[in-house]
C-alpha cells in the first residue's frame, strides 16, 4: 500500500511539473500534428489509400511522441541531481517506476484520444460506432508502450547518448505492442471484423501484462546503481 | 554500543581506477567526522557509498548494524545525504519540494511544521516561489530544510558550506552543533577545513585512494 502511495506522490509531482512547464505537451502535440499533416499531404487524395494508412500513421505519431515524453520524464530528474535524491528515499524502486509509468501513460493516452478524431477526419477513416473500442485500443497500446519506454528511459537516464540510445533499445521490444495496436486500429478503421479486433485486443492485454510484470521485477536491479 | 559505521576492507573503483581501497574504519555514534581531500580525491564517492547510492566494489560495511549491500533500504531510513546539487525540482516551489521530500521520507508533518522549517532556513518569504528562480545559496538552504525535517541518525554532508553567505554558513554551524546535541553522527566532506574542523571529533583525509587519520580531536 505504501508503494502505491509513493508512486502516486511521484506521479502527482511529475504532472504538476508538466502542468507548469508544458515541455512534453508542446513537444508531443506539435510533433504528432506534423507527422499527421505531412503524411496526409504525401498520400494525396485517394480515399482508399488514406484509409489504409490511417492506423499506421496514428501509431507512428503516437510512438515518436511517446519517446519524447519518456525521455523528458527523466530529464526533470537529472536537473540538480534530483534522481540521486529520489533513489535515496526509503521507497521501493518499483514506486519510482510506477509513478513514471502512470505519468507517461497519461500523456500518451490523452494525446492518443486527441489524435484519433483528427486522424479519422484527415485520413477519411470514419469510426462510426467503434469510437469506444478504439479508445480502448489507445489505452492498452499506450500502456504497453509506456511500460517499455519508462523502463528504458530509466535505464538510459544517466548515459550521455540517452536520446539516441532510448529508441534504439526500446523499439525492437515494443514492436509486438505496436503491431497489435496498429492491426486492431486498422480493423476498426476499415473492415471492422469483430473477431479480428478482439483477437488483437487480447494480444495487447497479454503483452501489457507480461511486459508490466517483467519490467517491474527487473527495475529494482537496474536502478540499484 | 553498536558502531554507527563499520567498514572492513572497503573499496570502490570506477573502471580500473580505485577511488578508495581497503578502507577500515569504525565510527562510534554521536561523532562528527570531517573528511578532507583535494578535488577528485573521492570524498563525494565515499559519501555516496555510505548513503547506499553507490555500491562498494569489495569489502564489507555496516551502518548502525545494517549491511550496506543487503540492507540498503533500512540504511536509507536512518541516513540523510546533503548533496552538492541539492536534488530539488525546478518547477516546484520551495514548499512543494519540501512536502515531496518529506512524503517520500515517510515523515509525519503538518503544513505549519513545514512553514516553520522554511522560516528556520530563511525561505519563508519565498516559500511559493519556483526553485528555478532561486540562487544556489537559496537552493542549499532548501536542502538544509529537508535535512532538518528528517530525523536521520547519520548525516552525510557534502560541501555543506558551499554557495552559502555568512548567515547561511552560521546556520550550518548551528545545525552541526544541534546534531551533536541530538546524538547524531555526522560526516562532513568539506574544503572549508577551518570552519568544519571546529566541530570535528576526527579529521580524515582521502588521498591516493586511501583513507588516513589526520587528527583525533575528540571535541565534547
Amino acid at each position: 500500500m505504501d508503494d502505491i502511495k509513493d508512486a502516486l506522490t511521484i506521479f502527482k509531482k511529475d504532472i504538476l511539473q508538466e502542468w507548469r512547464s508544458k515541455a512534453v505537451t508542446v513537444a508531443t502535440v506539435f510533433f504528432a500534428s506534423i507527422v499527421l499533416m505531412v503524411l496526409a499531404f504525401a498520400l494525396g487524395s485517394n480515399d482508399t489509400v488514406l484509409k489504409i494508412a490511417a492506423a499506421g500513421v496514428l501509431w507512428v505519431a503516437l510512438a515518436f511522441a511517446g519517446i519524447i515524453s519518456a525521455a523528458q520524464s527523466y530529464q526533470n530528474e537529472l536537473e540538480e541531481n534530483a534522481l540521486e535524491q529520489l533513489l535515496l528515499y526509503p521507497i521501493a524502486r518499483s514506486s519510482i517506476f510506477l509513478g513514471k509509468l502512470m505519468a507517461n501513460w497519461l500523456y500518451m493516452a490523452l494525446l492518443g484520444f486527441l489524435l484519433v478524431p483528427v486522424t479519422s477526419i484527415l485520413f477519411k477513416a470514419p469510426l462510426a460506432n467503434n469510437w469506444w473500442i478504439i479508445l480502448l485500443v489507445i489505452l492498452l497500446g499506450t500502456l504497453g508502450f509506456s511500460i517499455i519506454s519508462s523502463f528504458y528511459a530509466a535505464l538510459t537516464a544517466n548515459l550521455r547518448a540517452r536520446e539516441s540510445l532510448l529508441p534504439v533499445l526500446m523499439f525492437p521490444i515494443v514492436i509486438p505492442i505496436l503491431q497489435a495496436a496498429v492491426k486492431a486500429s486498422q480493423e476498426l478503421m476499415g473492415d471492422n471484423n469483430p473477431a479480428f479486433i478482439w483477437a488483437w485486443i487480447q494480444r495487447l492485454v497479454g503483452f501489457d501484462l507480461v511486459y508490466f510484470v517483467v519490467t517491474l521485477v527487473v527495475f529494482h536491479f537496474i536502478m540499484e546503481e | 554500543m553498536k558502531a554507527a559505521i563499520e567498514l572492513e576492507h572497503l573499496s570502490r573503483r570506477y573502471g580500473r581506477q580505485f577511488i578508495f581501497s581497503d578502507v577500515n574504519l569504525v565510527v562510534s555514534p554521536n561523532k562528527i567526522i570531517v573528511l578532507k581531500g583535494n578535488n577528485g580525491a573521492g570524498k563525494t564517492t565515499f559519501l555516496k557509498v555510505l548513503s547506499t547510492r553507490l555500491r562498494p566494489t569489495s569489502g564489507n560495511a555496516k551502518i548502525f548494524g545494517f549491511d550496506l549491500k543487503k540492507e540498503a533500504f533500512e540504511i536509507r531510513k536512518l541516513t540523510a545525504y546533503l548533496s552538492v546539487f541539492g536534488g530539488n525540482y525546478q518547477n516546484l516551489s520551495a514548499f512543494e519540494n519540501l512536502k515531496f521530500a518529506l512524503r517520500l521520507s515517510k515523515v509525519d508533518f503538518t503544513d505549519d511544521k513545514l512553514l516553520a522549517r522554511l522560516e528556520h532556513v530563511g525561505l519563508i518569504d519565498v516559500k511559493d516561489k519556483m526553485v528555478r528562480e532561486f540562487s544556489s545559496g537559496m537552493k542549499k538552504r532548501l536542502s538544509i530544510a529537508k535535512l532538518l525535517s528528517v530525523d536521520a541518525k547519520l548525516w552525510l554532508l557534502d560541501e555543506p558550506f558551499a554557495a552559502l553567505d555568512s548567515a547561511g554558513k552560521k546556520l550550518v554551524d548551528n545545525l552541526i552543533i544541534r546534531a551533536k546535541e541530538e546524538q547524531r553522527t555526522v560526516i562532513i566532506a568539506s574544503h572549508d577545513l577551518q570552519r568544519s574542523s571546529q566541530f570535528a571529533d576526527t579529521i580524515l583525509t582521502i588521498e591516493d585512494a586511501s583513507l588516513k587519520l589526520e587528527k583525533n580531536l575528540n571535541h565534547g
